[in-house]
């Protein structure tokens, strides 16, 4: 490795393709619009991105325990925290605080649930998620009866607040994504995590806490959706009961798009926010070139896949 | 003024149809419901729940219980409809996952002897009954309200449902074919909202700065205030958005319209269209001869009656209207 040319060593670098990729969907973006709007392109790619890392963090985690590790209770999650939080503020600035402990508070519970089932009761994480989505999308759906509850105003200005174009709640989840990248490269617990998805029994025979280390894994997965749940709300001006909706498959697209292993045990942090901004940007670009609605799908569709192949390759050839 | 007419309408009704109570009394209606994960729907089920517990209790239907499955899927539901046909009910009220998925288990209700009413989804199967909506003329509506407000024309923002459903496709028809025969609009961009705020607004921030000057922007409800929250946030003027009933969409017009003097127009379907299948279902069981295809009204909100529905819609939840049993009779009498 070291002794590689720096310009290889950056090919070889995962998360190189979904920015490179992101990238591109910009560009051809603006050059369709001939240089309109292209800074307002970013800052609204950057607000809507970074909902997406925030649940892709702890999806990234999860899928780096190894093979068949994901968790597919995510939207519901988000859905719960982000209705429980708004019913209980019901619109009172100084609930705020107290609102988003619940939402976290509420991750930590789900996601030691769904650990128990995984663990307890011997059910595969895909199934076990599943399950508890239903559970959870229905404790929503009996709490709230689609009712919107409009987020406190400070809420929802700190949400929706820009500087200089510069949306405050992205450079927020850029300082989380720095301290998860830290938590995953730099901590034991972030090694362990690693260590499980290369191999289990060889973690738990080098003494790693295979189980500890899994369940805290699972409650931060459904800790970080909780969030996602809570400033959503706040950004899109109350919880719906569809609000996660679109989060499930998105959660485990900006995982594998940004380079991490689908099969475990080699995750990517910096990679989250390239796919993130890239998915955005691509719905974008077919958007703006106008193309309807089976195209614009289908191309969706053959892009992410072709993204996904240049990381792949790239992880091979190394 | 207008709930006691309806008040008085429903009342006439019930004494009107006295004959059919004893006919229908020891029937047993179900609703088969395929989504419950939105306010509309939401709205839909209490509606339902509040009007057939009144007609139970009056003894007009034995039973009217309502049955939703999990997953929105058209499988799951023929199991369901499948498993009202073995508890024995008369009538199967019904919206469905798929207009054709369901043929099947339809047809086995309809062998069975059981009457099928379909609403807002309904099923393609000659069978049953299809309470429909005329979702083209909701999508020419809106473009013809425009073209009155801004007679010199300009550009359009078109907001879509859920790709590759049949609502989504008969709105944005009817949206296009309004467009064509007012030539001064021309729709310039295209996004999918999916019905959904926080889904529009992700769409619109996206597309927004690409675009020309906007004079409005036709929605299919659902979608409004993601739009004018989008709008905002680029800083661009508010155009005209066409609003869908929902609550915060109403809230934002009001806000807006005492303001600045705003004014649009806001039109979707009652969520209480399920009441009006109850009856027409009734009607049905009752011995009467009812068209299998009828057609309800869309409730459409305008700048004088904005504040009055504003004021009867639950904060967070959808204008409604629940039907009577004369209101079913106007609807039937009105397709023979």
């Amino acid at each position: 490795m070291a002794a590689e040319p720096a310009w290889q060593r950056l090919l070889a670098q995962p998360w190189l393709w979904s920015y490179l990729a992101a990238a591109s969907v910009w560009a051809a973006t603006i050059a369709f619009t001939q240089g309109q709007g292209g800074g307002q392109v970013l800052t609204a790619a950057f607000t809507f991105a970074a909902f997406f890392v925030i649940v892709g963090i702890g999806q990234m985690f999860v899928v780096t325990l190894g093979p068949g590790n994901v968790d597919l209770s995510i939207p519901a999650t988000m859905t719960l925290a982000g209705t429980l939080a708004m019913r209980i503020m019901d619109g009172h600035e100084a609930l705020i605080l107290p609102g988003l402990a619940l939402a976290l508070g509420c991750g930590v519970v789900i996601g030691a649930i769904n650990y128990g089932l995984i663990r307890a009761l011997r059910i595969p994480p895909i199934i076990a998620t599943l399950s508890s989505s239903f559970l959870i999308q229905s404790t929503a759906i009996w709490y709230n009866r689609g009712i919107r509850i409009k987020p406190p105003p400070a809420l929802a200005e700190f949400a929706t607040a820009q500087v200089a174009g510069v949306p405050v709640l992205a450079v927020g989840v850029i300082l989380l994504t720095v301290l998860m990248h830290v938590l995953l490269t730099r901590t034991r617990y972030g090694r362990a995590v690693l260590a499980i998805g290369q191999n289990q029994r060889a973690a738990g025979l080098a003494g790693i806490p295979v189980d500890r280390i899994r369940l805290g894994t699972y409650m931060l997965c459904a800790t970080l959706a909780g969030l996602c749940g809570y400033v959503q709300a706040g950004f899109a001006g109350g919880a719906a009961l569809n609000m996660g909706e679109e989060y499930l498959l998105a959660s485990i697209a900006v995982v594998v798009i940004g380079g991490t292993s689908v099969a475990g045990g080699n995750a990517n942090v910096p990679g989250l926010w390239g796919a993130a901004l890239f998915l955005f940007l691509l719905v974008t670009m077919l958007n703006t070139f106008g193309l309807g609605a089976g195209i614009r799908l289908v191309m969706t569709g053959i892009i992410i896949i072709a993204v996904i192949i240049a990381a792949s390759g790239r992880q091979r050839a190394r | 003024m207008k709930k006691l007419v309806i008040a008085a309408i429903a009342l006439g009704g019930t004494v009107a149809a006295g004959a059919a109570v004893a006919d229908t009394s020891a029937k047993k209606i179900a609703l088969s419901n395929n989504y419950a994960g939105n306010s509309w729907r939401q709205a839909m089920l209490e509606s339902w729940q509040k009007v057939t517990s009144k007609a139970v209790s009056d003894g007009v239907v034995a039973a009217a219980d309502a049955f939703t499955t999990a997953e929105n899927q058209a499988t799951e539901q023929a199991a369901q409809i499948q498993n009202l046909i073995l508890q024995g009910y008369d009538a199967i009220v019904l919206n469905a996952a798929s207009p054709t998925a369901l043929n099947g288990a339809v047809k086995e209700a309809c062998d069975a002897g059981i009457t099928v009413v379909s609403f807002d989804g309904v099923v393609k199967e000659p069978c049953a009954w299809r309470i429909a909506v005329d979702f083209k003329q909701m999508g020419k509506d809106e473009v013809t309200y425009v073209a009155q407000k801004m007679p010199n024309g300009g550009n359009l923002l078109e907001i879509r449902g859920l790709a590759g459903v049949f609502v989504d496709d008969e709105i944005s028809a009817g949206i296009h074919e309004g467009v064509a025969e007012n030539a001064q609009f021309k729709i310039v961009g295209s996004v999918h909202g999916d019905w959904a705020q926080d889904v529009a607004q992700k769409a619109v921030a996206g597309i927004l700065p690409s675009l020309p000057e906007i004079a409005a922007v036709v929605t299919q409800g659902g979608d409004g205030y993601g739009a004018a929250q989008a709008f905002k946030a680029a800083g661009r003027p508010t155009p005209l958005i066409i609003m869908g009933n929902r609550q915060d969409e109403l809230a934002w017009w009001q806000e807006q319209k005492d303001a600045n003097g705003y004014e649009t127009m806001s039109v979707s379907i009652a969520p209480g269209v399920s009441t009006l299948a109850f009856w027409v279902a009734q009607a049905i069981l009752d011995g009467k001869e009812v068209p299998k295809d009828l057609v309800v009204p869309f409730l459409r909100i305008d700048q004088d009656t904005l504040a009055e529905s504003l004021k009867t819609t639950p904060v967070g939840g959808v204008a409604n209207v629940e039907y009577s049993q004369a209101d079913a009779q106007k609807v039937i009498e009105g397709a023979q």
